[in-house]
């Protein structure tokens, strides 16, 4: 069952898969051609599924160096006649904001899907903004799929419209259902699907203003296409409820799984009109128009923002009925995500029911937290360790996106600010520029080849003043170690080439550039010193290997660290250091020999105390 | 004990530490619900999995369409660590049923001396309050017996089965055993089952 490839499996098979491996079944039953991607949670394992793959000839696929690039990428391929999917995390479609609003424009022959994987209640991300918005926005149809058998179909779909509309479509997910797990029964895999023949033509491909003055109007006619194609399509599910009935509930997402499980609990199934809504932009007016008519009262369920309920407030205004519209409330916040118990009382209220959902019940109080934390072993822990030795709380650390932004917890303390991917440079810039404070910047490798590069030459040729301390461990450790540029050569095998940052530093016009090992705590804090008695824009490549990345290698750590000796310097470390791998056994410090990689960077922080014990 | 013979409608809550392989506990029970014929929807959190953090994740039998439990909402709780199992016991409706490993996996601030573990008479005393049926398991040491630590969560499950807190028997659990998981720890993981089950 989970060894098997999603290249296998013919029609009627039915299997237990992620959403994200749902969407990647749908996408290989519409024969997409290109994937290109820029990892994040809650979308990677859509291109992780793909990759490990490997495509057999049916597709090419490849991890971009960010979310703009991969949407070009995958424009440029659709261009060339192209199916292609591009997959990202919510706030990469800001990134990829800019080609997207003009691809939509332009349109795109080949057909092009675009993912959102959306994280409401933030799971893994630093916000939780409704990327519902970009459909609308954008002007792009908008599938939600609620179930993993959903994921698939809509995606297959959703190319299917791509193409024949020729306008990119967005495919929304939320953490929920990407990362939920449902039976999906299969399809066939196509044959071969051709290539859409390339035209020249500038006058539609060139958006100089004549021609985006036109292709606006057509994009206009495309989503009025789409409407009617939603309109009687599979895509709304309306269901009526007793005769007599005047209440509806409209509802879209995540949140037409949390209906169907109150109004069943609660033996509400009769109680109102249902509709659920597969395609969320463009709307169905017509149909969504005569479902109010029947309604005295309708109440909208959506996570997020509240764009179905003010839609569907619009449309009672202009079709001048009298309804009562709820949605968005003290109960049914923009924040965080429902559940079956949230939407049950709610519901519950709407109808006027009494709610058979018991008392809530409260967080057990004052348990000791367990915050994911820097692993043993981690190389980002080394040079958090010498940085705070040499700078203390003399500078102020900008932070950047990944596992090393989990430095901001004590001892370590090394994330004062951080705003999203690569802002690290550019964002330390300006506080250096404004505070005239000195500003060490952290930034790893993935998100220094992301967009740090830009603020590093932006930095260099505006002549700023910071420290950027590269945490380079060789891998996209957050996201589950996707390759980037900055990997080995032999990790990255024959798909894709290294690159060489020091080089690309210098390149940029940077002269104080050094090179050191993060796991060697002398020569890193003498190169810590030297920058620290320099101006401008200086960079420190700290290359260490990431650890989990080693241990999904199977390279088992030789040795161990061992306490030799407890006193002054078993207590510093405890208390600066911090490794998972330490504990307290009565008063004194002890390692965990299961849990130490061996990285030795507690023997060289306190010589005294540690030794080294051989596996 | 009427309160925890199975329904065919259910909702499991597992909590776990990372690394510790709850999701593939999760993954194993539902593939069992799909041999045994059950409709079945399981959800998971990723992201911070591997890095010490706590992992949670449900499965939900019998027809329930939503990939999430809420508090209050769970028939079933698993949890393979027992800080963890207390952490998660808001989610279990009363009168549910606990099933927990009794190995604690102390997080770094109790390691380091800055936070009190509770006493794990406490943490049974406090779900006792609320569970219809509360078993506590030595996973690990059933695990290590089986072959590997890991497979203390196979055991576990083994137990919940054998109290007839899942709508299947352990004959259904061992057939996903041998579909869901690799041929290499087949073996160990049949013989933890039964341990657990037997335990």
């Amino acid at each position: 069952m989970s060894g098997t490839s999603l290249l296998d499996g013919a029609k009627g098979e039915r299997r237990l898969l992620l959403g994200n491996e749902a969407i990647v079944r749908g996408a290989l039953e519409a024969g997409v051609h290109v994937i290109a991607c820029y990892p994040g949670t809650p979308s990677s394992e859509v291109p992780d599924t793909f990759y490990r793959m490997g495509g057999e000839g049916r597709y090419r696929m490849e991890y971009s160096v960010n979310e703009k690039v991969a949407f070009e990428i995958a424009a440029g391929a659709a261009l060339a006649g192209a199916m292609s999917l591009v997959t990202m995390k919510h706030v990469g479609v800001n990134v990829a904001a800019d080609p997207l609003f003009t691809a939509a424009c332009i349109g795109l022959p080949g057909g092009l899907v675009l993912l959102s994987a959306d994280d409401p209640g933030c799971h893994s991300s630093q916000n939780e903004q409704d990327n519902r918005n970009y459909a609308r926005f954008a002007s792009l149809p908008c599938f939600e799929p609620a179930t993993a058998q959903e994921a698939k179909d809509m995606t297959r779909a959703a190319f299917s419209i791509a193409r024949e509309l020729q306008q990119p479509v967005m495919l929304r997910t939320t953490t929920r259902i990407s990362h939920m797990r449902g039976p999906v029964e299969f399809d066939d895999l196509p044959r071969a699907v051709p290539l859409v023949e390339f035209y020249r033509d500038p006058d539609r491909f060139v958006p100089v203003p004549a021609v985006a003055r036109k292709r606006h109007l057509a994009l206009a006619a495309g989503m009025e296409k789409a409407r009617r194609f939603v309109e009687g399509g599979r895509f709304i599910l309306t269901r009526a409820g007793a005769p007599q009935c005047r209440a509806g509930i409209m509802a879209s997402g995540m949140a037409r799984n949390y209906l169907a499980d109150a109004l069943a609990a609660g033996g509400w199934n009769d109680c109102a009109h249902i509709a659920e809504l597969g395609v969320t932009w463009p709307l169905p007016v017509d149909a969504l128009g005569d479902f109010l008519a029947r309604c005295d009262q309708v109440l909208v369920l959506e996570e997020g923002a509240p764009l179905l309920e003010q839609s569907v407030r619009s449309l009672v205004q202009r079709r001048g009925l009298a309804l009562r519209v709820e949605g968005k409330d003290d109960g049914l916040t923009e924040q965080g995500e429902y559940s079956t118990t949230l939407v049950m009382r709610r519901v519950a209220s709407f109808l006027g029911r009494p709610c058979p959902a018991g008392p809530p019940r409260a967080v057990e109080p004052d348990l000791p937290g367990r915050a994911p934390n820097l692993c043993p072993g981690c190389s980002h822990r080394a040079v958090y360790y010498a940085v705070r030795r040499v700078y203390g709380d003399e500078a102020v650390y900008a932070s950047d996106i990944g596992c090393y932004t989990l430095g901001l917890a004590p001892p370590l303390r090394m994330a004062d600010f951080l705003v999203c991917m690569g802002s690290s440079v550019s964002a330390g810039s300006g506080f250096a520029w404004a505070s005239g404070m000195p500003v060490v910047a952290f930034i790893g490798d993935s998100t220094f080849f992301h967009s740090g590069m830009t603020g590093l030459a932006n930095a260099v040729f505006n002549r700023h003043n910071l420290l950027l301390v590269v945490l380079d461990n060789g891998t996209t450790a957050m996201t589950g170690h996707q390759p980037n540029p900055g990997m080995e050569q032999a990790a990255l095998g024959e798909r894709a080439l290294h690159l060489d940052m020091e080089s690309i530093v210098r390149g940029l016009g940077v002269t104080e550039c050094a090179r050191v090992r993060a796991f060697n705590l002398k020569t890193l804090m003498k190169a810590l010193r030297d920058m620290k008695a320099r101006s401008g824009v200086r960079v420190l490549i700290a290359e260490g290997s990431c650890a989990l990345y080693a241990r999904r290698l199977k390279k088992k750590p030789s040795r161990a660290a061992v306490v030799i000796r407890q006193g002054e310097g078993a207590q510093r470390c405890l208390k600066e250091l911090a490794c998972p791998a330490f504990y307290r056994r009565g008063e004194e410090l002890a390692v965990d020999p299961t849990l130490c990689t061996g990285c030795m960077v507690c023997l060289q922080a306190a010589p005294e105390t540690f030794g080294i014990r051989e596996r | 004990m009427e309160e925890c013979t199975a329904r065919q409608r259910l909702r499991i809550y597992f909590t776990g530490v990372g690394g510790q392989g709850t999701l593939t506990a999760t993954t194993l029970l539902a593939g069992a619900a799909m041999i045994a014929g059950l409709d079945v929807v399981a959800g998971e959190v990723h992201g911070m999995a591997q890095r010490g953090g706590v992992v949670e994740s449900v499965v939900l039998l019998g027809g329930w369409r939503s990939p999430r439990v809420d508090f209050g909402e769970a028939d079933v709780l698993l949890g393979f660590e027992p800080l963890e199992t207390l952490r998660g016991l808001p989610y279990l409706r009363l009168g549910g049923a606990v099933f927990s490993s009794s190995d604690p996996l102390p997080p770094v601030g109790v390691s380091l001396g800055q936070a009190q573990y509770p006493e794990l008479a406490v943490i049974e005393e406090k779900i006792r309050q609320i569970a219809g049926l509360c078993k506590f398991l030595p996973c690990r040491e059933l695990g290590l017996a089986a072959g590997s630590a890991q497979s203390g969560n196979t055991a576990l499950l083994g137990a919940a089965c054998a109290a007839g807190a899942l709508p299947f028997g352990t004959d259904v659990l061992e057939r996903a055993v041998k579909n869901v998981l690799s041929p290499g720890i087949q073996e160990v993981n049949l013989k933890a089952l039964a341990l657990g089950a037997a335990a």
